[in-house]
């Protein structure tokens, strides 16, 4: 049982989506407890975050490691109660309309789903209501907004704003990210945080909740 | 272009000119006429040097071929990655060369290019979407590097395809129809570190090569960047992979030239830059350099910092490099930034360069707002 555990843990870090999806299988199958799986592929992807910070690897590995944990992710969280998912607190997060990159989102979303939250994904070129409509409805601790376009940036002050005409800005933290945008920003659209990428992101998300 | 008495500097800077002129997304992005009238209108009211034709440069190639876009009301447009034109490898093979005058925006691009060159200062240049970042916009880019490792033949002939079936024929239109002798091809998928510099120099640079080879039998210069050094993360910048990302820019042009446009080089060291050109030096060649001033720090500021940047790219490379200035200014960059940045490279990069910048006053200039200068210029002119 523990070759499953170091098999699957390998086959995130190495960003086998097939291998690691079957293993994940076979070691569900074979009777192993799901929350000790999952922190296989948790543990996988948290040591890719470090070899990623250390500069030993690239965006294409680490890409390829995320699919490896969302492919067994996939498998393994029917059989997990949300507690292990989403203990820390709940993030809804999406990328403003006009604007369908998700890349950064995808690493994003991991990072902050291996750190403990429940993330609501509400994908891409997200129109402004829905962002309002989902923050009403969902009452996230921390709402997330994501652009890679300077035109698109524009859109997020928007948002902001718009929270607040509803009365629901002190009730949300907000964070922002995407390659054109900087702490600057951040502090001119009057958002809570910054996150410069998905490392920087989890952690100030978990700064937001108090949990570092 | 005749030499200029200082340091270039080169803009890019289309989401900039739409949000300025107050043109609307759509119009901007299907209106050749347009986009050139506003983008030398821009230009001359920041008095840059040269004037190029920007567009949408990523999308104009994969959009002809059918792939989804998504077109904001206020944005520039965007290939849609949740829905890939190749969602299959067998998908390459219902795919065809476009129809230049037909397919897309294309012929709204060789419009851009013809108007564009006709201009004063323009340039009779085209840009086109540079192999590996093509093969990114017709398949996205986490299937592309899952092909990369699980099925790199058809990987092979996705970047075929790309080059003999859609770049080469779109070069030979552009020549034919706007005139133009040279084309730059955009390549930010093939930077660093979205892919490894093994995986670029195995995946990005042959096909750049390839299309440099063959546009170049018809009489085009056709160079796509590759490797361009755009680490983030400060803390990871690693100056042997800075110099692993030159030997490739190098290759790549076929002879010494680097361009350090999307990194941080506002916070990256410059002396390891000074290290890899210094065998050229030796040799007295004055190595090509075009660095970019960071859009974040241009659009956020303040005028002083962006100053001091200039005058330090200036003072580390202009007396013994060929440099070039460059600077892609976001939507809502403020205009008295993009002023000051032009000034300090015009005043702090009068040629000769002088041995002590210090020595040189500089205060940035007070313009007039853009509504302003453009009243004043229609007064004249009428």
């Amino acid at each position: 049982m523990e070759d499953f555990i170091l098999e699957l843990k390998r086959a995130v870090i190495e960003g086998e989506d097939d291998l690691a999806q079957e293993i994940a299988r076979r070691a569900l199958d074979g009777g192993l407890h799901p929350t000790a799986v999952y922190q296989a592929i948790v543990n996988g992807i948290q040591e890719v975050g470090e070899l990623w910070k250390r500069g030993q690897y690239f965006h294409s590995d680490v890409i390829m490691s995320a699919e490896a944990f969302w492919a067994s992710a996939a498998v393994i969280e029917p059989y997990l109660s949300g507690t292990e998912t989403g203990g820390i607190g709940k993030y809804v997060i999406g990328t403003v309309a006009g604007d369908v990159h998700n890349l950064g989102k995808m690493m994003v979303v991991t990072m902050l789903r291996v750190s403990g939250f429940e993330v609501i994904d509400l994908g891409e070129d997200v129109p402004g209501i829905t962002f309002i409509e989902k923050v009403k409805e969902l009452k996230p601790d921390i709402l997330g907004l994501g652009c890679y376009m300077t035109t698109t940036m524009l859109e997020i002050g928007n948002i902001i704003k718009s929270l607040n005409d509803n009365g629901l800005r002190d009730s949300v933290k907000v964070m922002i990210g995407g390659v054109p945008v900087s702490q600057q920003f951040a502090d001119e659209v009057g958002a809570d945080a910054w996150g410069k990428d998905a490392i920087d992101a989890s952690e100030k998300a978990k700064g937001i909740m108090g949990v570092i | 272009m005749t030499e200029l008495p200082h340091v270039p500097v080169y803009t890019l800077m289309h989401d900039h000119v739409m949000v300025l002129t107050g043109v609307p997304a759509q119009k901007y992005h299907h209106d050749a006429k347009t986009l050139v009238d506003t983008t030398v209108e821009v230009a001359e009211y920041y008095r840059t040097d040269t004037w190029v034709a920007h567009l949408d440069n990523y999308n104009i190639e994969a959009e002809a071929l059918g792939a989804r876009m998504v077109y904001g009301e206020h944005s520039e447009p965007a290939i849609d990655f949740r829905d890939p034109l190749i969602k299959e490898p067998g998908d390459l093979l219902k795919l065809n060369t476009p129809d230049f005058y037909h397919d897309g925006r294309l012929l709204y691009a060789l419009e851009c290019f013809r108007l564009m060159k006709d201009k004063k200062k323009g340039r009779r240049s085209g840009t086109f979407c540079g192999p590996f970042s093509l093969a990114v916009a017709l398949r996205s880019y986490p299937l592309l590097i899952k092909d990369i490792r699980k099925r790199p033949e058809f990987v092979r002939d996705l970047l075929t395809f790309c080059v003999d079936d859609v770049i080469i024929p779109y070069l030979r239109v552009q020549k034919e129809y706007s005139g133009v002798t040279s084309s730059g091809g955009v390549n930010a998928w093939a930077s660093i570190p979205n892919l490894s510099p093994a995986e670029v120099k195995e995946w990005a640079l042959p096909c750049s090569l390839l299309t440099t080879e063959k546009a170049r039998e018809f009489g085009i210069e056709a160079r796509s960047l590759v490797a361009d050094y755009c680490e983030e993360r400060l803390e990871n910048f690693d100056a042997g992979v800075l110099h692993q990302a030159f030997d490739l820019q190098v290759a790549s042009a076929g002879k010494p030239l680097l361009d350090l446009i999307m990194g941080r080089w506002q916070d990256y060291p410059l002396q390891p830059v000074l290290d890899y050109t210094a065998k050229y030096r030796e040799q007295g060649i004055r190595v090509p350099v075009r660095i970019a001033i960071n859009a974040r720090v241009l659009r956020d500021g303040p005028v002083d910092r962006i100053v001091g940047l200039v005058k330090r790219f200036i003072d580390t490379f202009a007396r013994e490099h060929e440099l070039t200035i460059s600077m892609h200014p976001p939507a809502d960059t403020n205009p008295d930034h993009i002023h000051a940045a032009v000034a300090a490279v015009h005043t702090f990069g009068q040629k000769p360069v002088r041995e002590n910048l210090d020595e040189i006053e500089f205060t940035p200039p007070r313009r007039e707002s853009f509504t302003e200068w453009q009243k004043t210029r229609r007064a004249i002119t009428e």
